[in-house]
């Protein structure tokens, strides 16, 4: 074997190895909550570790019935699909603003909204349930709907933004010589070419607003209006927690985010090398 | 078919103090072939955005088939541009790229499949017609964007530097067939570019831009022999025409060592002029014998080029240099002298001052 073949054979035992044990840390825990959410809080609390004798398949329904995941389920999936739906469409609206007309204070407003992300969930939620109670949004969908669009909105006109500056400024003259409006332009031009970037930002909101628990816990307080992080955190008891549950109803809460990233990762994929390739 | 009409047209971009266009004016005829030509940041393109109505006029006056148009949004000019960079719609097939046009304009679906179908005929585009772009050649991306022209059937065709991205073999073959696309429509087209070979095999007429400004419009043929000043002088051409400062003594042109006699309305004309530059296209410099209306000279390099020859020369008793273009059998080498005799019913003067041709 040559030095050459050496060194390669190296570098990719190196990289295999590297990318398996990145791959344990990842999948572990899923997979261990996957066999625990088929096994009763008992079975576990014997051994934690083991696979499961008998698989605990009726824990599913009942969870989704008698624990309310089935409320809680329907409440972030309306709370996440509203949020993200507002979220794309608002952002590419104001990314495509920013990208392609030439106004005064453009980049002033520009920096204004992204600069809103340096501030901690923290710092503003004193803030804004004050103002949701104000305007009698406090306990309801659409008041945690709104601010988890108020919350997502800079990263995703500041993702946005980055991608279509980068669209060529002939495909938009070509396309208002065709005689489109700006507004045709916006929805034939600009959105279809931006579907990769656009894939991203629905992705990312999902899995952020699916798993959201700060804004969720301090803004809804009726349990009918709780989402899935609340509806998770109740089997937590100060005495006990049912580990059994939490890891059926944690089990439920990820399907719709592997369908999800199933669903576009081929788009965010593209979305990530956007630019690479001319 | 259309006429477009400039007059003293201006663009003044914001925070700018100079004019990117100065007062064009410029009349292209029904059918004719118009070619901006100038060096990059001239104008040109500004000129032909402000005809697309991509860019707003300052001031002037800009009219298509007699109706003025400055102040009519782009889509409603009847025009349609091909861009340098082809902007093909990337999501969309061919097919979809050809129709998009016609598909705003409610033309029914039935014309529309006809009139791609035809278009892509005659381009050779008829088996891609459901390829994206990104799975395109660069010369069938650029047969597309010509193709989306064509098919609107616009009254006056826009080009922006269109062959500029595609290599040297492919621009050639390109540029024939856009010549045989002019014949065949009959369409008014103007052309934007800075290659000088395009705009002299292609245009109906030329117009050469500088600083903003036109500096002169012709025939190609007409402005290459007879420059209207020095700017164009240098620009057109390759190698450009040879520049020489001089002087008249009586009806004799002095260039450093060599006296030139001169026809009776050259000199008439080199009279009026305080300061005189000699200019003369190396094709039109004889070798000959030692004498007086020979420019003695030394060849400081060589060029083979095949077909011809191009030599350097320094000029005896100054330190301006020329170019002379030889037969491609010719043996000149470094250091040999060469007299050369211009052929004076060809050459130009120029003021020296304001660098305008004289006669």
């Amino acid at each position: 074997m040559s030095k050459e073949a050496r060194v390669h054979r190296i570098k990719q035992v190196v990289l295999v190895t590297a990318l398996a044990i990145y791959t344990m840390l990842a999948a572990g825990p899923f997979l261990w909550v996957a066999s625990m959410s088929l096994r009763t809080t008992s079975e576990i609390s014997k051994d934690h570790f083991r696979l499961p004798d008998t698989l605990h398949w009726e824990k599913f329904p009942d969870a989704w019935f008698n624990s309310n995941y089935g409320v809680y389920f329907s409440n972030s999936l309306l709370v996440v699909l509203s949020a993200v739906a507002i979220l794309t469409l608002v952002g590419a609206m104001a990314a495509h603003c920013f990208a392609r007309y030439r106004f005064r204070l453009n980049r002033v407003l520009y920096f204004v909204i992204f600069s809103t992300i340096i501030f901690p969930p923290q710092i503003t939620i004193i803030a804004l349930f004050q103002i949701l109670v104000e305007y009698g949004l406090f306990n309801s969908l659409f008041g945690l709907t709104l601010v988890y669009v108020a919350f997502q909105l800079p990263i995703t006109i500041y993702i946005l933004e980055s991608f279509f500056s980068r669209i060529p400024n002939d495909l938009f003259e070509a396309a208002r010589i065709d005689g489109y409006s700006e507004w045709s332009i916006f929805w034939r031009i600009s959105l279809p070419i931006a579907l990769p970037a656009l894939s991203t930002t629905i992705i990312l909101n999902t899995i952020l607003l699916w798993n959201e628990f700060l804004y969720a816990v301090v803004l809804i307080t009726d349990e009918d209006k709780r989402t899935l992080p609340l509806g998770i955190q109740r089997f937590m008891g100060d005495q006990m927690e049912d580990i059994g549950m939490i890891s059926t109803g944690l089990m439920i809460a990820i399907i719709p985010v592997v369908m999800i990233y199933a669903f576009f990762s081929e788009k965010l994929i593209q979305g990530m090398t956007a630019g690479a390739v001319k | 078919m259309a006429t477009v009409t400039l007059d003293r047209l201006c663009k003044r971009y914001e925070r700018s103090t100079d004019l990117a266009v100065d007062n064009v004016s410029l009349a292209v005829a029904h059918g004719e072939f118009m070619v901006l030509l100038g060096p990059s940041g001239c104008g040109k393109s500004t000129t032909l955005r402000m005809i697309a109505g991509l860019e707003a006029i300052s001031s002037g006056e800009l009219a298509i088939d007699g109706r003025v148009v400055n102040e009519v949004p782009a889509k409603d000019r009847d025009i349609a541009m091909v861009f340098q960079s082809y902007a093909l719609y990337p999501h969309m097939s061919v097919r979809d790229n050809l129709g998009f046009g016609l598909r705003r304009r409610g033309i029914d679906k039935a014309e529309i499949a006809r009139r791609v179908s035809e278009v892509a005929g005659t381009l050779g585009l008829a088996v891609l017609l459901e390829r994206k772009p990104y799975a395109l050649s660069g010369g069938q991306r650029q047969r597309v964007a010509l193709g989306r022209a064509i098919v609107r059937d616009p009254k006056v065709f826009l080009f922006d530097e269109p062959l500029s991205n595609l290599d040297a073999s492919l621009r050639v073959s390109t540029r024939g067939e856009l010549i045989k696309l002019h014949r065949r429509l009959g369409a008014t087209m103007i052309y934007v570019t800075h290659d000088q070979v395009e705009a002299m095999t292609m245009g109906s007429r030329i117009c050469i831009m500088d600083k903003g400004k036109v500096v002169q419009i012709g025939a190609p043929l007409e402005v290459y022999r007879r420059p209207a000043n020095l700017f164009v002088a240098g620009f057109l051409g390759n190698p450009p025409m040879n520049l020489m400062p001089a002087r008249l003594e009586g009806d004799r042109l002095v260039i450093g060592a060599t006296r030139l006699t001169l026809p009776p309305e050259l000199a008439q004309a080199a009279r009026s002029a305080a300061g005189l530059v000699f200019g003369v296209r190396p094709e039109d410099l004889m070798v000959g014998e030692p004498g007086d209306d020979a420019i003695a000279t030394e060849v400081t390099a060589v060029e083979p080029l095949g077909a011809e020859t191009i030599a350097l020369l320094r000029i005896d008793g100054s330190e301006a240099e020329m170019t002379a273009r030889l037969g491609r059998d010719s043996t000149v080498r470094v250091a040999d002298r060469l007299h050369l005799r211009p052929d004076l019913a060809k050459a130009r003067l120029f003021d020296a001052a304001s660098g305008n041709a004289l006669g």
